[in-house]
């Protein structure tokens, strides 16, 4: 490495300060569910574990690209996958390869308008993606007049549909993971190795500065939304095959259960800092937490509490340890 | 260019005097006193909290945690009536509030986290809280006196409730736009180092905010459910994205540094006009989220035009923008 580069580079503990944080706490983590329960440690006990966070890892892994490019966060991510279920749902008498289709278009529908508005009109992501959830959550219960479909278990498609979310490859890793570790290792590439990569970490992290390098800011900052409303509408069409139901109220709280997940793997807010790694240890922080919570035998609204204190302490003592070494996210 | 300038400052106010026309020429059983009374009594409870919300905006920051805050309080003054009587459970509500505002602002302030993280984690922990407080049910009044007296007819259409949150957020706009005290709230939100230099501290009045919109979103929550007799665990999440579009559309920036509490009114006014028009017409919830929804949209498309336009002529000529 040159001297020059080495200059570039931040110094090596500001680097893995925030890695370091994902590492410890599920070291950690597992260390106590060491102790608290022998079946902690378990084939079946860790495969639940993951299993359980999968769907909150393909939406996360999307919410990553929204991030990543400085618009804090995709809050209109129940209501896409709300939609994509119930459309996949009601479009499964002309079979699943169109059901799965229309699913996908319906959420990438959502997904496309959120990139004009916030891309190329600018206007502010929160608030936007706010009020567009609102929309089309308001939408869906005036299309279906407030009742729920379910899949038709009768017609062949219906038990595909219904099968998605419950096979397994080789009977034993359950499908949900690979699409998992396809969305994940798609991701990583596309922002290590692509163009679109390295242009969207300097969109998040120094706007004009790519606006003026020649960078075309809004495509980037339109195709994060396409991405996220691209994995929530998998994520949707995947949690609508586990409930068996599509409904409008499908998909609550993974809005903000992805930003914790996206923020505990260090991902900065403030844009351009942080990989899908980091996403996937925040994701598998917040699954091995809630797996320790039940083996405990504590009720959800404790599980909610913990999660949060942790959520609130591991973010505080590395935010306050980085403006110590000199970096400040705030 | 003067009266786009106007026009900007006063649109809410222009949207209400709109919606309210519309709603009065087309709605059933829109202009009456009666619903006149109506629209006062449920944009009531969300008067305070959107009020406190003005002053987090305005210093740059945000809170996610006053729908929980709302919730917890409600909870809290009804659960404790029957030991400390209406008085001290909603003094203990709105200790509660205040505690949760000062963790947010300590937060933000000390540990400098992000109040957008902050916020979040303190509104799941909240959340929790609450639910835990009522078992997952909802909680129920047993003594309606505090009920009749809040919700009885003063004047022909305003009852105490909507009397003392409309006060309560009318003296908090005098406080944020004619005392030093609040002009120091907008001046940090502009730029917390000029503030520095003035000789304010910049951190106390972010933790401040955060203190008043906990303070307030709890007693709000405790006026709401001393008035509809009951507290349930949805409370205030039903509340958050009404409030938020109407501080938004009320023109407080995100930003920092421009917002007015008398705006944030208007626009829940607004809004809770807009949805009792349109189930005076037999829409039901969906109806109030496609249409809170869409005109936060519109706003803030129209904001970031604004802005663009503004981008566009910085550095132009001062005498071609008057005139253009």
């Amino acid at each position: 490495m040159t001297a020059e580069a080495r200059a570039v580079r931040p110094a090596l503990r500001m680097r893995l300060i925030p890695a370091a944080r994902v590492v410890s706490v599920i070291l950690l983590l597992a260390a106590a569910g060491r102790l608290i329960s022998d079946r902690f440690l378990t084939i079946p006990n860790l495969l639940n574990t993951v299993q359980a966070v999968a769907l909150l890892g393909i939406v996360a892994v999307g919410v990553l690209f929204v991030t990543y490019t400085g618009n804090y966060a995709d809050l209109s991510v129940p209501s896409i996958m709300a939609f994509s279920g119930i459309v996949a749902v009601s479009a499964l008498r002309f079979g699943i390869v169109a059901s799965l289709a229309a699913g996908l278009c319906a959420g990438l529908a959502v997904g496309v308008v959120n990139g004009i508005a916030v891309g190329y009109a600018r206007a502010n992501p929160i608030i936007w993606t706010l009020a567009s959830g609102s929309v089309v959550g308001g939408a869906i219960r005036w299309l279906y007049s407030g009742s729920q479909v379910y899949p038709d278990s009768q017609l062949p498609a219906g038990r595909i549909f219904l099968a998605l979310y419950r096979a397994s490859l080789f009977g034993a890793i359950p499908a949900t993971l690979c699409v998992l570790a396809l969305l994940a290792v798609a991701a990583h590439l596309i922002m290590t190795r692509a163009a679109y990569g390295r242009e969207a970490k300097l969109t998040g992290a120094a706007y004009d500065v790519a606006r003026m390098s020649g960078v075309n800011v809004k495509l980037i900052v339109a195709l994060a939304f396409f991405a996220s409303s691209f994995a929530a509408s998998i994520g949707g069409i995947l949690l609508t095959s586990l409930n068996k139901v599509g409904a409008a109220y499908i998909g609550g709280g993974y809005d903000f259960l992805a930003v914790t997940a996206v923020v505990l793997g260090g991902v900065s807010l403030a844009g351009g800092r942080g990989g899908v790694a980091g996403v996937l240890g925040g994701v598998l922080i917040i699954g091995v937490l809630r797996n320790l919570l039940m083996l405990l035998g504590t009720d959800t609204f404790v599980q909610d509490i913990v999660q949060g204190a942790v959520f609130i302490l591991v973010v505080g003592i590395s935010s306050l340890m980085l403006r110590r070494a000199g970096r400040d996210d705030a | 260019m003067r009266s786009l300038r106007l026009f900007a400052r006063y649109r809410i106010y222009l949207l209400l005097a709109a919606v309210c026309a519309i709603m009065a020429a087309s709605a059933p059983n829109f202009a009456s006193a009666f619903n006149a009374g109506t629209i006062l009594k449920s944009a009531s409870a969300h008067l305070l909290p959107a009020a406190g919300l003005t002053f987090v905006l305005v210093v740059g920051q945000i809170d996610l945690s006053f729908g929980a805050c709302m919730t917890l309080g409600g909870m809290l003054a009804i659960g404790l009536e029957p030991s400390l009587g209406w008085p001290g459970g909603i003094a203990v509500a709105v200790l509660a509030g205040l505690g949760i505002g000062l963790a947010n602002g300590a937060l933000v302030t000390v540990a400098r986290v992000n109040s957008f993280i902050a916020t979040l984690g303190t509104m799941i922990i909240v959340q929790a809280a609450a639910k835990i407080y009522c078992h997952g049910g909802t909680l129920a009044v047993h003594d309606f006196r505090l009920h009749h007296w809040l919700d009885g007819a003063l004047l022909t259409v305003l009852c105490p409730r909507a009397l003392i949150c409309i006060g309560l957020a009318l003296a908090l706009a005098a406080l944020l736009h004619w005392t030093t005290i609040g002009r120091g709230f907008l001046l940090v939100g502009a730029n917390p180092s000029t503030a520095w230099f003035a000789g304010l501290r910049p951190d106390r009045y972010v933790a401040g905010a955060f203190v008043l919109c906990g303070a307030l979103s709890a007693l709000g929550g405790a006026i709401f459910a001393a008035s509809a007799c009951a507290a349930n665990p949805t409370m205030g999440d039903n509340s958050l994205m009404l409030v938020i579009a109407a501080v938004i559309i009320g023109g407080t920036s995100m930003k920092g540094g421009r917002g007015s509490v008398a705006a944030s009114m208007a626009a829940v006014f607004m809004l809770v006009a807009l949805i009792d028009g349109l189930s005076c017409f037999g829409a039901g919830f969906e109806a109030q989220l496609i249409a809170s929804g869409s005109v936060m949209a519109g706003v803030v498309l129209y904001d970031a035009f604004v802005a663009r336009r503004h981008e566009l002529r910085r550095g132009a000529r001062p005498h071609l923008m008057r005139s253009g």
